[in-house]
């Protein structure tokens, strides 16, 4: 496989500027973080709010500029590409689309930053429309005459427009109902089969992650804990905190239930993350090595492919 | 809470320092030759003072030299003289700054009972007939230009019924308390009615926003009075961010005061502004205009400490 | 919704109401904005008339007429003559007109500087935003009328006018419109900031910013035009406001200067006279009087009928 975004030690601090007189606080919502999409999949990105999801997506998006490391783009697009053929989808499809906008316009709005002609553009946004599952004659109506569901059938068409190689699905699910979810995620998987295109998908329901994703990131205090395949991620799990997470959803943890599994506490704030081990506060297995050192991420005993930042992993 | 005062100090003096080249800037701008303005109230002007006074800030001198050479002499005290009244600025000024003062007193002691009055009664009944009536006096006291408004009176109550002075000055030259108040009626009532209906309007917004929250749910539910209610919960509420708005009236106030002393004869800080300008008075224009600025700058810090130290939930940055 | 909608269903037919529709329905069930608008409206079109008023009556405002002073109403003269001889009722029409223009032109120009500075400051934040804020903290503290007095006062042929341009009447008038704007601008940049801060965290400018989109873009295309409401209900308001400095200014001696009337002019010339014709002083005053009040019923109007909490 191909690989779409390269992500290398990645690191985003925030200085927090707290007036004059104050010493200087900074943020860390991202620290040292390296992984790849390839071409073509479905990647993940699972931890509890707070953990740096929404952070990560938007500075592959470009939307944040990282305080280090690189995000490299194209060695599947022949490495030129100047532009980010990234796309966004957003959680709330309320705040997502313009409501001073007609829905034509909002869908072709990539098209007019990249200089296409009116008519042009409206075409192509009368044709992803259909594709997404919705009237030609909703480009000439306003967002506020959808319902949920729609808007963010609308919010992907336009995602899709510009013909992306990637697009960012920040939880794009978890404003919707249940009934109108499933058919989200359906027309994403349609989406998926129709095209060569990739997701970065972020989530905190391990029960959607399941069904869609070909690889999946746990990601804990803007740390990445594990990064494994869906069958070995869900099937054996190598790190502590991926072990409680999975506990704590009944229907995919059944039967591996030991007791003093589930997550005790809150996450800690990123102001002051806790010493070596981010996840020692809250870690059954925590040792006095875990609050010294930050453990690396290595490959869980016997598979090469399941990577896990612990030092006790399976 | 030092650290934030000695912060809010620091900027109040910088936004002062601004305003001091500002004002230095607009005033050379009024008609007249600066120089010959300034030096004419000196009573001991002499030919060689004149020739220093021409170095420092003649034709010629660029603004900023100008302003600094001012600014030197400030900082040692000298203000310079009054071309108006031939004495030092400063000393015109004191005095016509305990005047504005006294009239401000006066209005703000007057303002705060009314208009927590009125505000608490319109509160009462949201959209009744009391509410609509004192809605309507607030939209008159904003919308009301304070000049008419004193013309209006002196007619009716000065040269109609002849009730009450129309200056605001006594002529006497140490006049009791009594005559200084029977003086002051009308240009206080002026500054009341002008003053009385933001604040008002505030203490209204505010006390329907606490009648309506729970804790004052939870107070009548205890069973106590209704007047207990909107006396010792309700309008106690309402007064600590009052301070804010009465420290932001201030600025209002001393704009209104202004109008008032000028129609009514006041020798306060406003006719003495107005006077200077009319009449092209460099220095007593330029000190006037800073002590004014000062008296609005203090009065903010005073309402954002204030604000600060009543209001446990802000936190100091 | 059933389980099987495919999105297809469900996609509305026209709105029955569009928000414009319910919002002049909302404003009309006000009564007092309705009665201020009519108001309004009356006034304006009376200032309007003034010249075929003059032309039909055969009256000039500004020709003195010594052997005319003082007249009470009479059926040319309908409300009495002036100091002069002019006549007074004219004379409050081409006044009105002073009054209104410099009320509408001054908050055309308050709000683009404080649409200016309110979307610089509330768009990039950091350090120009605290900049921008701190500006306007210094002139919110200043005490207007006397700042206003100095600016009146400022010799404009030492900016370099020639000492005719300087007097004409236009440069008279348009400079009140500047010094009120200068001073006055900041409640809408407050409002207009706040406003852009909102919008700008919306999810529609983060699409736009992705998909290639600089501030220029945003600002224009997505912030804009959705911050309207509450600039149109600030700036409403400062009608009001500036009409209130407009004729404080005039009657004052550094506004419109005489002989073009003005309500707040022809207030100073009363003052002198309040002895022997008081009547001069009352209806230019009440003029002004009613005008802002009119206008500030209006702008309260508007922001209920805008404000999406007054949904009943």
């Amino acid at each position: 496989m191909n690989a779409l975004v390269e992500v290398d030690n990645l690191n985003l601090h925030f200085p927090i500027d707290d007036g004059f007189f104050k010493e200087k606080l900074t943020l860390r919502a991202l620290t040292d973080v390296s992984f790849s999409v390839e071409e073509d999949e479905t990647l993940a990105i699972v931890g509890e709010s707070g953990s740096g999801k929404t952070t990560l997506g938007y500075t592959i998006s470009g939307l944040l500029t990282p305080t280090s490391g690189r995000i490299k783009f194209g060695a599947a697009l022949g490495g030129h590409s100047q532009k980010r053929p990234v796309q966004l989808v957003f959680q709330d499809p309320f705040s997502a689309l313009d409501p001073r906008m007609m829905v034509g316009d909002i869908v072709a709005e990539p098209l007019r930053l990249q200089g296409v002609s009116r008519a042009e553009r409206l075409q192509q946004a009368d044709d992803v429309l259909e594709q997404v599952g919705l009237p030609a004659e909703s480009a000439r109506r306003y967002p506020h005459e959808f319902s949920g569901g729609q808007r963010q059938r609308i919010a992907i068409a336009r995602a899709l427009i510009a013909k992306p190689k990637l697009i960012v699905a920040d939880e794009p699910l978890s404003a919707l109902d249940v009934s109108i979810q499933s058919q989200i995620l359906n027309l994403l998987n349609k989406i998926k089969r129709d095209r060569t295109i990739s997701y970065l998908f972020i989530s905190h329901d391990l029960g959607v992650v399941h069904h869609l994703a070909d690889r999946v990131i746990v990601l804990y205090l803007g740390r990445i804990m594990e990064i494994a395949s869906r069958q070995d991620l869900f099937a054996t799990p190598s790190h502590p905190y991926t072990q409680a997470l999975l506990e704590s959803v009944p229907r995919i943890g059944r039967g591996r239930r030991k007791p003093g599994q589930a997550l005790k506490g809150e996450i800690p704030t990123p102001l002051s993350p806790p010493p070596g081990c981010v996840f020692h506060t809250r870690c059954p297995r925590a040792q006095e090595v875990c609050r010294r050192q930050i453990p690396e991420l290595l490959p869980a005993p016997g598979r090469p492919e399941q990577l896990s930042a612990c030092h006790f992993k399976d | 809470m030092l650290r934030y005062t000695f912060f809010r100090l620091v900027q109040a003096a910088f936004v002062l320092l601004v305003m001091t080249f500002l004002l230095f800037m607009l005033i050379g701008m009024m008609p007249g030759d600066p120089v010959e303005n300034m030096l004419e109230g000196n009573p001991a002007l002499t030919p060689e003072l004149a020739r220093q006074m021409r170095e420092l800030y003649g034709v010629g001198v660029p603004l900023p030299v100008r302003y600094w050479h001012w600014l030197t002499a400030a900082f040692q005290g000298d203000f310079g003289f009054s071309s108006l009244y031939f004495r030092p600025v400063l000393e015109i000024l004191g005095p016509a700054l305990l005047q504005t003062l006294k009239l401000m007193v006066a209005t703000i002691v007057l303002s705060i009972p009314l208009s927590l009055l009125l505000g608490a009664i319109a509160a009462l009944r949201p959209g009744g007939w009391m509410d609509t009536a004192i809605s309507f006096f607030a939209f008159a006291s904003i919308s009301l230009p304070n000049f008419w408004l004193s013309l209006i009176l002196i007619i009716v109550f000065a040269v109609q019924f002849g009730w009450l002075p129309a200056s605001g000055t006594p002529l006497a030259d140490n006049p009791s308390l009594g005559l200084q108040i029977y003086h002051s009626i009308l240009p206080v009532t002026v500054l009341t009615m002008f003053f009385v209906g933001p604040l008002l309007r505030y203490v209204r917004a505010s006390m329907i926003e606490t009648m309506s929250s729970d804790y004052i749910r939870t107070a009548r539910a205890k069973g106590l009075s209704e007047t207990t209610v909107i006396v010792k919960h309700a309008l106690r509420n309402a007064l600590i961010p009052m301070v804010t708005v009465l420290a932001l009236g201030f600025g209002m106030l001393f704009s209104g005061a202004l109008v008032v002393e000028t129609i009514f004869g006041i020798l306060g800080m406003g006719k003495m502004i107005f006077d200077a300008i009319r009449y092209v008075d460099f220095n007593l224009a330029l000190i006037g205009l800073l002590l004014a600025t000062i008296v609005t700058l203090v009065s903010n810090l005073l309402a954002d400490l204030a604000y600060a130290w009543l209001d446990p939930r802000i936190t100091l940055k | 919704m059933s389980a099987i909608d495919t999105g297809l269903a469900g996609i509305p037919s026209a709105p029955r109401q569009t928000i414009w529709q319910l919002r002049r329905k909302r404003f009309l069930r006000n009564k007092p904005a309705v009665i201020a608008l009519a108001i309004l409206v009356t006034l304006t079109a009376l200032c309007v008339l003034a010249y075929p008023y003059s032309l039909l009556m055969g009256l000039d405002p500004n020709e003195t007429n010594l052997l005319m002073r003082f007249r009470p109403p009479t059926a040319t003269h309908w409300l009495g003559t002036d100091s002069l001889g002019r006549d007074v009722l004219l004379r409050l029409m081409y006044g009105g007109q002073v009054s209104i223009a410099v009320g509408v032109l001054g908050t055309l120009l308050t709000a683009l500087i404080g649409i200016l500075i309110g979307v610089w400051a509330g768009f990039l934040g950091g350090k120009v935003d605290a900049f921008l804020m701190r500006l306007t903290d210094v002139v919110i503290a200043l005490p207007m009328t006397p700042v206003l007095i100095v600016l009146g006062a400022v010799d404009l042929s030492k900016l370099g006018l020639s000492q005719a341009l300087a007097s004409s009447p236009g440069v008279v008038f348009l400079r009140i419109v500047v010094i009120i704007a200068l001073v006055d601008w900041t409640t809408i940049a407050r409002i207009t900031r706040a406003a852009t801060i909102e919008v700008r965290q919306r999810e529609y400018v983060k699409a736009a910013t992705v998909s290639g989109a600089r501030h220029l873009y945003n600002v224009l295309v997505h912030v804009l035009p959705n911050i309207t409401t509450p600039i149109t209900v600030a700036a409403t308001l400062s009608v009001g406001r500036i009409i209130l400095f407009e004729s404080t200014l005039s009657f004052l001696g550094f506004g419109i200067v005489p002989p073009t009337p003005s309500w707040g002019n022809m207030l100073t010339n009363a003052q002198e006279l309040i002895i022997s014709a008081p009547a001069l002083a009352v209806y230019p005053g009440l003029l002004i009087f009613l005008t802002v009040i009119s206008v500030n019923f209006v702008g309260d109007g508007i922001r209920i009928a805008f404000d999406p909490r007054s949904e009943k």
